[in-house]
């Protein structure tokens, strides 16, 4: 079995989890829920694979995830799962959503296709009992100048699992937006990833993660210029309450050939408790030397000066960091579309932090 | 009871320096008293240790307000209690929207004073007094804000909170036109109106500049952690043209 060849597999200081060691039960019930609105095109991979053969052979395996350990398991397993469809030229403004419910093992894989010009936005959601373990695939592959935003949001009871991983092929002068929200369960693992092959393309990662009580959340995110002259802009706030542990590692490459890039990458994780932690490890490798690549991260409790600002109207101690730490989240959450799930994820957020 | 902010004795330290070495203080509702010092006179400690931030510790005095002991309440208490400090370089707080910030604010120091319409409408208005441009509601607090903007978001407070003593930082402002021009035009807006009518300020100033925007009832000069002289407009003139060193050495102040 392929496996991932950056370490995160093993226990670290803070990091107490062997993802190596990490079993799925037995598989259990497992749903797919899927509605789009009117002019998308999505079904499940069952009715995909009677009815849209040749379709969906054109995105499914397509991009890396098949190749990464928990990847890999997915597509072994592969029983249940969605394929979107967006024809050249149609834009779908309403979102499609894709909802997995589980109460054991469940192998979900989400599979995108969308042709030149193609514009939409999907938004899938994981639901279960304590006993739900997700080990989960999606992947995007965008035709020419194509717009998709691919919306993750797990809010899973406290003893679930979710491994997620995600991955793009997006085309030339296409943008591919990942925005994953990771509010519930006891562990997350999650990748968010994108491969860029063809020139122009645009690859935005927006992500939030939230881990409080006993909860694990381990997220990566890669951003792999290949072809040149295209931009990345990857977004992570991410916070820590209680006995909350995280560990982020984030990505940049860009190959030898790829000049005229341009990728950013921004990280910045609040410690809201002594025995929070968070691990950040952004790695920037370079190989091209007419770019331009921004990173930036921090890891810290919030100002003192903040607070004292904040008491010094009035506002008690307790609400004064909950709002600085709401707003925190801001700069993630403005990346996911729409209002109302602006609005869930907020909530999501002011309930973990009490 | 007896009202004003009264400060006695008051005796302060940053870390291990002692800074505020005996002050004497009092301002009265519906007064302006200026308070005038060169740097590291300690003006600034005054203004924090009367707010209460963690960095300055009070050793020796009290402070009342209204009769209510300000020293035994941690900072947002004070603040409801009716005190208010307009920073010099308040905080930026990324994520939090100035109207989102101002409700949390006037709900804290009145409570259900004013319903969600209500509060909007008292925004605009006190916006309009300050010649604000209404997009600011919708921006990050002091996040990206220039020197003027902040110094205009300070005041938006000051009107919104209505406080009944308001310590005005004004330390470093005093070369800007702009930021003075806001500043005199928001302590004559509040002091015209209901709610601020009988509001006292203590305006903490290096520069005598300010003062021709803000006419003070007394002026107080500070020198090394002490106020050595109490007396009319005249004494904010008199720095003016002499600055602080003939009054040192009128006092034998040390610093």
């Amino acid at each position: 079995m392929p496996s991932l060849t950056t370490g995160r597999e093993k226990p670290g200081r803070y990091w107490k989890i062997d993802l190596e060691t990490l079993e799925m039960p037995a598989a259990g019930m497992s749903k797919v829920h899927v509605k789009g609105p009117s002019g998308s095109r999505v079904v499940t991979l069952d009715v995909a694979r009677a009815d849209h053969a040749d379709l969906l052979a054109r995105a499914y395996g397509a991009t890396g995830a098949k190749d990464t350990k928990f990847g890999a398991l997915t597509f072994a397993g592969d029983f249940i799962g969605a394929f979107v469809y967006v024809p050249a030229d149609v834009a779908i403004d309403e979102p499609i959503t894709i909802v997995y419910s589980a109460d054991g093992a469940a192998y979900p894989h989400t599979v995108v296709l969308a042709e030149h010009g193609a514009r939409a936005t999907i938004v899938e959601r994981f639901e279960g009992t304590d006993g739900a373990t997700f080990c989960a695939v999606a992947e995007i592959v965008a035709g020419d100048g194509a717009d998709i935003t691919f919306v993750s949001v797990q809010n899973l009871p406290d003893a679930a699992r979710l491994i997620a991983t995600r991955d793009a092929r997006p085309g030339n002068g296409a943008r591919v937006a990942w925005a994953v929200a990771d509010l519930g369960a006891a562990l997350s693992v999650g990748s968010a990833d994108a491969r860029i092959e063809h020139e122009g393309a645009h690859v935005d990662i927006a992500a939030l993660f939230f881990p409080n009580g006993a909860q694990h959340v381990d997220l990566m995110t890669t951003v792999d210029h290949a072809a040149g002259h295209a931009t990345s802009e990857t977004v992570v706030k991410s916070a820590a309450i209680g006995s909350g542990q995280a560990r982020y590692l984030g990505n940049i490459k860009i190959a030898k050939d790829a000049q005229g890039s341009n990728a950013s990458l921004r990280d910045d994780a609040l410690l809201l408790s002594k025995s929070a932690h968070i691990d950040s490890v952004p790695a920037l490798e370079i190989a091209a030397n007419d770019v331009k690549a921004f990173h930036g991260a921090t890891v810290g409790a919030i100002d003192a000066e903040q607070i004292f600002y904040m008491e010094s109207r009035g506002i008690e101690r307790h609400a004064a960091e909950r709002m600085i730490a709401l707003g925190f989240f801001e700069p993630a959450i403005a990346r996911f579309p729409g209002e109302s799930l602006r609005e869930e994820l907020r909530e999501g957020l002011r309930r973990k932090i009490g | 009871m007896s009202s004003g902010l009264r400060i006695t004795d008051l005796h302060a330290r940053v870390e291990e320096k002692e800074i505020l070495k005996g002050i004497d203080l009092t301002v009265e509702p519906g007064k302006v008293h200026a308070l005038m010092g060169p740097n590291g006179s300690g003006k600034s400690t005054l203004a924090f240790s009367l707010t209460g931030h963690p960095k300055y510790q009070v050793t020796e005095g009290t402070v009342t307000l209204d009769g209510e002991d300000l020293l035994a309440m941690p900072a947002d208490k004070r603040a409801r209690a009716g005190l208010f400090l307009s920073f010099q370089y308040p905080a930026a707080i990324p994520g939090v929207k100035v109207a989102n910030f101002l409700h949390a604010a006037r709900q804290a120091v009145r409570p259900d004073s004013l319903p969600p319409a209500k509060f909007r409408k008292l925004l605009m208005d006190k916006m309009e007094t300050l010649d604000m441009d209404p997009v600011f509601m919708g921006r990050y607090l002091n996040d990206g804000f220039s020197g003027g903007e902040k110094k205009r978001l300070e005041m938006l407070q000051l009107a919104v909170l209505a406080p009944k003593y308001a310590v005005l930082d004004e330390t470093d402002s005093g070369l800007d036109v702009d930021a003075l021009r806001a500043v005199g035009e928001a302590v004559t807006a509040l002091r015209a109106s209901d709610e601020g009518a009988k509001t006292g300020f203590l305006i903490i100033t290096h520069y005598p500049r300010i003062l021709q925007h803000i006419e003070p009832d007394v002026v107080h000069i500070m020198l090394d952690g002490r106020i050595v002289k109490t007396g009319g407009p005249d004494l904010a003139h008199r720095i003016e043209r002499e600055g602080y060193d003939t009054i040192r050495e009128e006092t034998g102040a040390v610093a």
